[in-house]
């Protein structure tokens, strides 16, 4: 099983009561709490921790973009990957991902990926998400296009990559008379593809069709179980054989030389799990942008929220994993056993977990950790 | 006398209509709420005209229209529907979306409607203040926001006090999904219906409430302005929905402004 490293760039530097006085932390928190000084540190701090990551021994990089909230100020996801590019060696670096629905030009988006994919030599896994509600708010894209603007700016994609210009594209949403990317992806035929999911049947369905690696995030096994049913239902139309590779799963993981460091340490999740989702569901679910079939899943995969749990129920239900590396192991192995998934994505730095923690874990799971999983 | 619930088929779209009442044809567009069917006002005008109330595609109980972009795209269809229904040049009324939409038919083509009436429509930017983002509120949040006062409206319970059961729940989703597939960029509003508005000539009632909080009272002024021949009445301790808040008022303008000589 492969390990990713990957941290949503949290801004967690403002005063929580002033942000507990606002009906959510996205969209209504004002900006004015924004603090230049910490960002440009903190930006210097999460690249270096990438870095490490990098050299520590992980198998991925991922990265993720959120905007107007102050849990995830990486607002571009190919800026931060074009500079891990660069500045990393070994680790493959997931995109997870492009919002596509926002996107008002394709062809610019598979320019950027293939220049990131070109500077780090081939290292880029292309994620593709639909996004969550307030994007389409911070974008002012209808909703009600989310799922048909998420499938033609794919398909726009990756006829960029795969099928030589110039062409032209006169679909629904996108229309371009001239398209000829002088900038094609260094992976032929092109980057391999990966789709979160969360509560979207359809979603895995269509991951399924097209073997793209699926990803369920922070959902209770047997949803992810359902999930990849889902998938593999979707799989088997198209004739496909589903392996551990197509599979993945995300999860907050952070390890410390003893139990009681890791617990303190795996607590600053708890604050992800709740203040950055709290907010009416209109924020995170605009109208139209759920089918139905996609409402009534949601509704059964989360029949209590995140946000209503506590820390000890984070860590049994596995949303949160924190221990020592022998610990650490042990639940990894136990996910692997639940789920048969090739890929675990952690997030592994969040809200006021300080630099010196982070390192240190970064380093453990390298030291014993990742070895120890590469054979599960 | 009782109204009748009629599919009049559009093209390949089956659009659901209330028709009731006597003498000359009146078209009645509903606003983003849906089509709330034989309301009290709507008795008291079917006293006078025969009323024609379709539900918009999308919406309630009429056939999709997953194809519609805009309300110009609304307004063309209930043109066309004019012609589908036999309705000669019927008095049109809106409300709301329904009067943006009444206002954008009459642009494109003034002959094909008598009297208009406008009740606080949507469709122009105010000059100064902003239309609600209805979209970004709970609909429960949302609904004593369109009213002056819940408790001064004689239909308050019979038609919102209810919790919703499967059906109207399923088709008050439906009326959102729409509403937004129509109105969400640029919201509520079409940049260049100002230019057209002069086109038309017909006489025209546009009716408000002084407390709406959705479409602020301004935008009123300006239709008034835009339009050649129209007269704008703003109700007190009104708030958005006028004909549901003061039924009785509201159904008298409407009839005295029909069967006037013009202006007044």
């Amino acid at each position: 099983m492969k390990l990713y490293y990957f941290s949503e760039m949290p801004h967690h530097e403002y005063p929580d009561g002033e942000a507990d006085q606002y009906p959510s932390l996205r969209l209504e928190f004002p900006n004015r709490f924004f603090d230049r000084e910490k960002a440009h540190a903190n930006y210097q701090r999460y690249l270096t921790e990438y870095e490490f990551a990098d050299r520590a021994g992980y198998d991925g990089l991922m990265v993720n973009e959120h905007h107007s909230t102050p849990s995830c100020v990486n607002v571009g996801v190919n800026m931060t990957a074009a500079i891990l590019a660069r500045t990393t060696r070994r680790a493959k670096i997931l995109l997870l991902g492009n919002i596509l629905p926002i996107e008002e030009n394709p062809v610019r988006l598979a320019e950027q990926i293939a220049m990131s994919d070109l500077i780090s030599g081939g290292r880029v896994l292309s994620g593709f998400v639909r996004g969550v509600g307030v994007e389409q708010w911070w974008s002012n894209i209808n909703p009600i296009h989310n799922r048909e603007r998420f499938e033609e700016c794919h398909d726009l994609i990756l006829k960029c990559w795969t099928e030589p210009g110039p062409f032209r594209w006169e679909g629904r949403h996108y229309h371009f008379r001239h398209v000829n990317p002088w900038c094609l992806p260094l992976q032929k035929p092109h980057p391999p593809v990966w789709i979160p999911g969360t509560a979207s049947p359809e979603t895995a369905i269509w991951a399924g069709r097209r073997g793209y690696t699926f990803v369920p995030f922070l959902v209770p096994f047997e949803i992810a179980r359902e999930l990849f049913d889902y998938y593999r239902q979707g799989a088997a139309e198209a004739g496909r054989t589903v392996t551990s590779d197509n599979l993945g799963f995300l999860i907050c993981a952070v390890t410390a030389a003893t139990r009681a460091k890791a617990l303190e340490a795996g607590r600053h999740f708890v604050w992800r799990m709740g203040p950055t989702l709290r907010g009416p569901a209109e924020f995170f679910s605009p109208v139209g942008m759920r089918s139905r079939a996609g409402a009534r899943f949601a509704l059964k995969a989360r029949p209590r929220s995140l946000a209503a749990m506590s820390y000890e129920e984070l860590l049994n239900g596995h949303f949160i994993v924190a221990g020592t590396p022998d610990e650490v192991i042990d639940r990894f192995a136990r996910v692997r056993r639940e789920l048969g998934v090739g890929h675990l994505l952690l997030e592994a730095q969040e809200s006021r977990m300080d630099h010196p923690t982070t390192m240190r874990s970064i380093e453990l799971m390298g030291a014993k950790v990742i070895p120890a999983v590469a054979s599960l | 006398m009782k109204p009748r619930e009629q599919m009049i088929r559009v093209a390949s779209t089956d659009v659901h209509t209330w028709i009731g009442g006597q003498g000359d044809p009146l078209l009645v567009l509903h606003g983003a709420g849906g089509n709330r069917g034989w309301t009290r006002w709507l008795q008291r005008v079917a006293e006078r005209f025969t009323v024609w109330a379709p539900t918009h595609p999308g919406f309630g109980l009429s056939g999709d229209a997953d194809w519609m972009n805009g309300i110009d795209d609304l307004a063309r269809f209930h043109l066309w529907f004019i012609d589908a229904a036999g309705l000669g040049a019927p008095h049109v009324l809106g409300h709301s979306i329904g009067g943006w939409t009444a206002a954008e038919m009459a642009t494109m083509s003034p002959a094909s409607i008598g009297r208009l009436i406008l009740v606080a429509p949507a469709g122009l930017k105010p000059e100064h203040g902003e239309i609600l983002d209805i979209f970004y509120y709970p609909p429960s949040q949302l609904l004593p926001m369109t009213v002056h006062d819940p408790k001064s409206i004689p239909e308050w319970d019979a038609l919102f006090g209810a919790p919703l059961t499967p059906q109207p729940q399923e088709i008050a989703v439906r009326n959102r999904e729409m509403t937004a597939r129509l109105t969400w960029k640029p919201y509520m509003h079409d940049p260049r219906l100002d230019r057209f508005l002069p086109r038309v000539t017909n006489t025209a009632l546009i009716v408000w409430g002084r407390d709406d909080r959705i479409v602020p009272v301004e935008c009123g002024e300006q239709y008034r302005r835009l339009l050649p021949d129209a007269r704008l009445v703003v109700l007190e301790r009104c708030g958005h929905l006028p004909p549901v808040e003061q039924p009785d008022v509201f159904a008298d303008l409407v009839i005295g402004f029909l069967e006037g000589d013009g202006r007044r």
